[in-house]
């Protein structure tokens, strides 16, 4: 270990904001509070802080960051806007250095955030030991109250007072160190002291978690409905604050900014939380987790169990910034802990999260996560009157390479982005989307004509699994607009018929003109290989109709079928998928054997943004297609 | 073809429209995409073509509704622009009581009856005597909403503003909370998109930009209570912008 006194420590600091390779930032006063900002001198640099305000986080993640810059009339001469400058960050505590090795876990997976990459990359870490310990805090129980000795940090620094002790993490560190200071080796004394200091700290701190965090995630199985979550939702505003200021919380938003003259803007990502009461809404206006009771359990279970199952950490690193944040004194995760602790809900899991395989998302140019690729629309068919289907070319003249039962994400620069099903059967150049007009996105494609283009990302998600589908009886159940994601898997179980045995196919709307490809549908008459019903919920007076009358459940009496041998392919409203599969079950299916499709609001498409989450599952990975024994046990699902 | 644009203004102070005078050379941005046609605080000129009605005030009297609803017929979008427009704000602390002894505290014995610029009701904000397509709320409004509001009217787009609380932005601006100042604040239940602009300088929240439509008011409450309010100054606060006659 290195040491340095108090003047040289000032001159180091002093040297590398002079010298002006790196913007040198640190934490500084705020009034009687810490923040992170930019350093204009040694003398405002405080190592003696208990917290800030926001984590370190606000440096990788920023609360508003343009992904891009564009011209709406030239879209895809986009600008893909990494920031790239060298960046120190002075004084990082452990439990937050640590909040940043998690975070690298979900943005540099397999799928690595180029933002996040670029910053992570361009910034050198001075961790800094506590020295006061925030009266919130219960980082001693989680142990993150300290670092050494890790790699984690390119320097450690240990305020002993008169001098500066330092721990060299990387090689950049050590250059830093070489270039702008001047060290000694540490004596045997300091380092001992430093060593005392550490392993002091831990009885500092007054508030405690009474078990060991290893055992959060058996905890939290006990207590899924544990009364000291209704009581704290009761109290809770929903205002995001914990969420916000937590270090651990790494959800986004992404929208499209424009100028006022509508030619240049920026696609930018804020900060959300899934406290906040719209974070899980679609474009059809379901929410997901509309009670707070469920939101409020959300953030308590990503942190102890939805995370940790996926990443082997905890997702808390005993900050106590929420606990200082929460004005109603609901959000402390250490007094839910020991509540439940004290006295659980059950002495046995209350609830199982079953494993889903992380199937990753296909091929997905890891560049850059977010730009999307051009496309032009090559055809218009307008199906019904709010219905439209479009088919797309990518401009690189590549096909799209999708399986039936993903997505794609469209996007129209000025507007946003948003999620379809691809519609199609795989093969081809080309690939269809149907659109039903009901939000921003949707109602500008509306305007849209043959040549114009659009961008495009994906495809994404886990679709179907042809293969285990090859050799079986397959019966189709599809209600309104679950015909669109399910018409890619039926195109192409007809186009490859002697792949599969019995084919069913069920379709069912509300009315009759809300049938959807109605031209291909009639083909299916001429067909003897399949069986076909039809069905309405009910039909106007006036209106001519040949299939059933009754909810799509009232076909299925009619349909003789083997549980042992079929597969049944279920896509439609959640309302549908209640009724369909309970009788399904009845009929003897097996639930590995009912597949289906769920929705959720989608941005990123590749399980960082945190909205598609159903418990621990990414709709966005994990789906959209599930078979139903996966999600059978997730409350929230169906 | 640019949209026509006119300005139009009821009870309130106009404040709202100074913002918009007060964007100064961005003014310029704003006349290259609209047509204004009519803005009395910065302009002669009146045409009653228009598609766009920006609306700043509250309704006080039977007159003001005819003109509003008026202005409605001749506008395909009508705009509330700020908190008068919005939630009625300070001028509907008078419906606490009724309408006559309120005439009767402010002109005394004057001979108002005959005179139909005296002739008020309980003051209403735009929404309860026309449809409102898009609402720039605030006392007074923030004039980046109001360019990216208008951005969004241009561009075809249907206007939205935020659906979370104040707290999400004072949160991200790094404040320290007005509460750890001894101050009361109700940025938790208080519809966001000023950019926390009080709690940036330290003061609190009054609710300008009005409550969410989900916000949870037993919670808020109780946080109020923890920190010393008493009920009746709890409703003071809540009313000062956004008074409802039974409570909160």
């Amino acid at each position: 270990m290195k040491a340095m006194s108090k003047h040289e420590w000032q001159y180091f600091i002093n040297n590398l904001i002079e010298e002006g390779s790196h913007k040198v930032i640190g934490v500084k006063a705020k009034g009687e509070k810490f923040v992170f900002g930019p350093l204009d001198s040694a003398d405002e640099l405080r190592l003696d802080y208990d917290t800030t305000i926001l984590p370190p986080k606000k440096y990788f993640l920023p609360t508003h960051e343009d992904l891009m810059r564009y011209n709406v009339s030239q879209p895809f001469n986009v600008v893909h806007t990494v920031d790239e400058s060298p960046r120190i960050i002075v004084g990082i505590h452990p439990y937050d250095l640590i909040a940043i090795l998690q975070m690298d876990k979900l943005y540099l997976d397999d799928t690595p955030d180029d933002h996040y990459k670029a910053a992570r990359k361009n910034t050198l870490i001075v961790a800094s030991d506590i020295i006061n310990v925030s009266q919130y805090s219960f980082a001693a129980s989680m142990a993150t109250h300290t670092i050494a000795p890790t790699r984690a940090y390119d320097l450690l620094v240990t305020d002993l007072g008169e001098v500066v002790i330092i721990d060299i993490g990387t090689e950049s560190g050590k250059q830093l160190l070489e270039k702008h200071g001047k060290t000694r080796e540490a004596s045997e004394d300091e380092v001992i002291k430093v060593e005392v200091l550490r392993k002091d700290l831990a009885s500092k701190y007054e508030k405690k978690v009474n078990i060991e965090k290893t055992d959060w995630p058996a905890l939290l199985l006990k207590n899924y409905d544990h009364p000291v979550l209704k009581e704290n939702s009761e109290k809770c505003l929903a205002c995001g604050s914990c969420t916000l200021v937590c270090p651990t919380c790494f959800c986004y938003d992404v929208e499209d900014l424009l100028q006022l003259n509508g030619k240049e803007g920026v696609r930018r990502r804020t900060w959300d939380g899934c406290l906040m009461r719209e974070f899980t809404k679609v474009a059809s206006g379901e929410i997901f987790r509309e009670k707070i009771l469920d939101r409020y359990r959300h953030r308590i279970f990503r942190k102890g169990y939805y995370l940790p199952e996926r990443y082997d950490f905890i997702a808390c690193v005993g900050c106590g910034r929420c606990v200082s944040a929460c004005l109603p004194d609901i959000a402390d995760p250490s007094e839910v802990i020991n509540t439940m602790t004290e006295s659980p809900q059950s002495d046995e899991p209350t609830i199982s999260f079953p494993q889903i395989p992380n199937t990753g998302v296909g091929s997905i140019d890891t560049h850059c996560l977010f730009v999307p690729a051009s496309a032009t629309i090559k055809r218009i068919e307008h199906l019904t009157y709010c219905e439209t289907l479009y088919e797309l070319v990518k401009d690189d003249q590549t096909p799209l390479g999708h399986q039936p039962g993903q997505f794609v994400q469209v996007s129209l620069f000025g507007i946003g982005e948003a999620p379809f099903s691809v519609s199609s059967a795989p093969g081809g150049k080309s690939f269809e989307i149907v659109v039903r007009q009901i939000g921003e996105v949707t109602s500008k494609l509306r305007t849209l004509k043959v040549g114009d283009k659009v961008g495009i990302r994906g495809p994404f998600g886990r679709g179907f699994d042809i293969d285990s589908l090859k050799g079986k009886d397959l019966l189709f159940i599809a209600g309104g607009l679950g015909i669109v994601p399910m018409r890619s898997l039926i195109n192409y179980v007809l186009r490859n018929r002697t792949q599969f045995n019995d084919v069913t196919i069920l379709y069912g709307c509300k009315e009759p003109n809300e049938f959807l490809f109605w031209d291909e549908v009639s083909k299916w008459h001429k067909r003897e290989d399949i069986t076909h019903m039809f069905t309405v919920d009910s039909c106007p007076e006036g209106v001519c109709w040949d299939g059933d009358i009754g909810v799509i459940t009232t076909l299925l009496p009619k349909v003789d079928f083997n549980p042992e041998t079929t597969k049944a392919i279920v896509i439609g409203p959640p309302i549908m998928y209640r009724f369909v599969i309970k009788d399904l079950e009845k009929k003897g299916m097996k639930d590995e054997n009912i597949l289906i499709s769920l929705e959720r609001k989608m941005r990123c498409g590749v399980g960082k943004c945190g909205h598609c989450q159903i418990h621990g599952v990414y709709v966005c990975k994990e789906g959209p297609v599930f078979s139903y024994d996966e999600i059978k046990d997730l409350p929230e699902a169906i | 073809m640019k949209p026509k644009v006119a300005f139009f203004d009821f009870s309130s102070c106009e404040g709202c429209q100074l913002q918009i005078a007060n964007l100064e050379e961005r003014i310029i941005d704003l006349v290259e995409v609209v047509d204004v046609v009519s803005f009395r605080e910065v302009m002669k000129e009146h045409s009653d073509d228009y598609e766009i009605a920006i609306v700043e005030g509250s309704i006080q009297r039977p007159m003001d509704e005819l003109r509003l609803k008026d202005i409605r017929s001749k506008a395909k979008i009508l705009v509330a622009l700020g908190a008068c427009a919005h939630t009625g704000c300070v001028n509907k602390l008078r419906n606490e009581w009724p309408v006559e002894d309120v005439k009767k505290e402010v002109y005394g014995k004057a001979s108002i009856s005959d005179n139909p610029y005296f002739d008020a009701f309980q003051a209403k904000a735009l929404d309860e005597v026309v449809k409102v397509d898009a609402y720039i709320p605030g006392c007074p409004i923030n004039r980046e909403e109001f360019i990216r509001i208008v951005t969004a009217l241009v561009a075809g787009k249907k206007p939205s503003i935020p659906n979370y609380p104040v707290c999400v932005e004072c949160k991200k601006n790094e404040n320290i909370c007005v509460f750890d100042l001894g101050k009361f604040c109700l940025g938790p239940v208080t519809i966001a998109g000023c950019n926390s602009a009080c709690p940036n300088f330290g003061h609190e929240c009054e609710g300008c930009r009005g409550y969410l439509e989900h916000a949870h008011m037993d919670a808020q409450k109780d946080v109020l209570k923890k920190y010393g309010l008493s009920v009746k100054q709890m409703l003071d606060r809540f009313n000062i912008f956004n008074y409802r006659k039974e409570g909160y």
